[in-house]
């Protein structure tokens, strides 16, 4: 092993094995993938991140050769991580696509999500559709799996994801996600807090039909009806009926909401939005209406 | 020193020297035979006493001290008058040796004088009947003979039921006190639901972790087995090999080896 210290001498060695010619003809990919392991390895320890992740893609592929997923996942993910400091964003999406693809092989759903969720997380800033993409993936990879309460970071993640993108619908979609999960678990106060985010997601973007249509369906869940979260959400659509934005303020400073997610708390400081009377004019609407109807 | 120890020092010097004390010894000689002087005397005490009492609360502000104050006084007189004053009557007309007639007449003089003195003592009821006394001069046909209760009377008028200032003080402090109390009560609400969400956080966080510790029993047990098995099997291999035949033929190869290098050790070193 003198020459382990040279990781180009590994490298070099390792892809002689690797590649078939005429004197061989079959590549050994087991001393390969050892060897490119350490060139990996030393690269790293150079902080040369360019060659080391080549190495670790290699070493990647060796292992799968070699039929090894799990092996081969990890090295794509270190590859993938090298790759997120080098600021190659399609390559990190790729990377941990493969290394979760591979962890599935192996049979572990949940090291599938986490290296999708690494992934979200790294491409949040650059590209956030895809990170939604892949926080998405991840969540569905759990719920087949029926592990939804490890989901519930990720769901909460990808709701912060869209809050930033300004995508309520979507933010309070996931939310309602999170809560249909918190109910197969059992975890009530994670579901009515997730409710109760709904509805404020749904107040803030002026959607004032939908957060009723989204509070009637939550009342239906017997666990939000019991709940402190509900009596505050009944408080603040009644305030918002009577159009009071100082009876507004006041609720959203109460304790209740101090508990959500913080994203969440900062839309609910700057409620009320929009045109109250907006709001008002609406309903009345559709009170003459009934009453046209009736007579 | 402590104080203690100072004020037990001082007593038994003062008992050491009480002989010497002139006033005290003329002071208990006056009193000491005459049973009428001595309980005279304790009834003269008293009535300065309360005369005192009364002075203070005059002049005091508290109200339940005054009322205390009164209260005193009054169980006070209602003792001398009760049980000492007949005490005295009796002793002063008991003849007593050694003291001419004059005296007697005189003790019975100052007895006389004694239930004008008890009942002139100021204890806070005597300015109602103080007022009722006007009110009777100036108000009724029935002259002041008729005494009226002295709390309730009809001056229900316009003064009674408004607020006086110290009356607004103490509702004013009364709300002050209460919001204070609320303001209390509402902090503590919020750190109580602070901890139940931690608590709840707590709660699904264990949840979470209850099926994984499943899955890492069995895995720990299995692989628990898994080095059962293999120790087993090492054993055998290990008691196979070295089995008596295979020892004795290890120590002749041995011995065999080191008579080589000592050879070669003896070659060398000549």
């Amino acid at each position: 092993m003198a020459s382990s210290s040279d990781p180009d001498k590994l490298m070099s060695k390792a892809d002689k094995l690797t590649k078939l010619s005429f004197t061989r003809w079959n590549a050994d990919w087991k001393s390969a993938t050892s060897l490119y392991e350490q060139a990996a390895i030393a690269y790293r320890f150079r902080k040369d991140n360019e060659k080391a992740k080549d190495a670790f893609e290699k070493a990647s592929k060796g292992q799968e050769m070699i039929s090894s997923p799990w092996d081969a996942a990890k090295h794509m993910e270190s590859a993938a991580a090298l790759a997120k400091e080098l600021g190659r964003w399609n390559e990190v999406s790729d990377f941990y696509h493969r290394a979760s693809e591979l962890y599935r092989e192996c049979g572990r759903p949940q090291p599938a999500s986490d290296a999708l969720a690494k992934g979200a997380s790294a491409l949040e800033e650059k590209s956030p559709d895809e990170a939604i993409k892949m926080y998405d993936e991840a969540c569905s990879v759990l719920e087949e799996d029926g592990k939804e309460q490890m989901a519930f970071d990720l769901y909460r993640a990808a709701a912060a994801l869209y809050i930033k993108m300004e995508k309520y619908s979507d933010a309070a979609s996931f939310f309602l996600r999170l809560g249909s999960a918190a109910d197969k678990c059992n975890a009530i106060n994670s579901q009515c807090k997730a409710y109760l985010s709904a509805i404020i997601i749904y107040l803030y973007a002026h959607d004032f039909q939908q957060a009723q249509k989204c509070y009637n369906d939550c009342s239906e869940v017997q666990a939000f009806l019991n709940s402190d979260q509900n009596r505050c959400a009944t408080k603040l659509l009644s305030a918002y009926e009577e159009s009071d934005a100082e009876e507004i303020k006041r609720i959203a400073q109460s304790s209740a909401f101090n508990h959500l997610d913080h994203v969440v708390i900062r839309l609910a400081r700057k409620l009320p939005t929009g045109d109250l009377q907006a709001i008002k004019k609406a309903d009345d609407g559709e009170e003459s209406l009934d009453e046209d109807d009736l007579t | 020193m402590t104080v203690i120890d100072i004020l037990t020092r001082v007593d038994a010097i003062c008992q050491k020297y009480d002989k010497y004390d002139v006033d005290k010894l003329n002071g208990a000689n006056v009193a000491g035979d005459d049973p009428f002087a001595r309980l005279y005397a304790s009834v003269d005490a008293d009535i300065n006493q309360c005369v005192e009492k009364a002075e203070t609360a005059k002049q005091e502000k508290n109200r339940a001290a005054v009322v205390a104050l009164n209260a005193e006084i009054r169980r006070t007189k209602a003792k001398l008058l009760e049980e000492d004053l007949p005490k005295l009557q009796r002793l002063a007309v008991k003849k007593v040796k050694g003291l001419t007639r004059e005296e007697i007449a005189t003790r019975s003089d100052l007895v006389a004088a004694l239930p004008d003195r008890i009942q002139s003592i100021p204890d806070g009821s005597s300015t109602a009947t103080k007022k009722n006394g006007i009110w009777g001069a100036s108000g009724s046909r029935t002259g002041g003979a008729i005494k009226f209760d002295s709390t309730a009377d009809g001056n229900f008028d316009d003064e009674y039921f408004k607020g006086t200032e110290e009356s607004n003080q103490f509702r004013g402090e009364y709300e002050m006190r209460r919001m204070k109390q609320d303001e209390g009560l509402d902090v503590i609400g919020e750190g109580l639901e602070t901890l139940k969400n931690m608590a709840s956080d707590m709660n699904e966080e264990l949840d979470r972790q209850v099926p994984l510790m499943d899955e890492m029993d069995d895995k720990v047990d299995r692989a628990n087995a898994d080095l059962k098995n293999t120790n087993v099997r090492l054993k055998e291999t290990i008691l196979q090999l070295r089995s008596s035949r295979n020892f004795c033929i290890d120590i002749i190869l041995l011995c065999v080896i080191l008579g080589i290098a000592a050879y070669l050790y003896n070659v060398l070193k000549k």
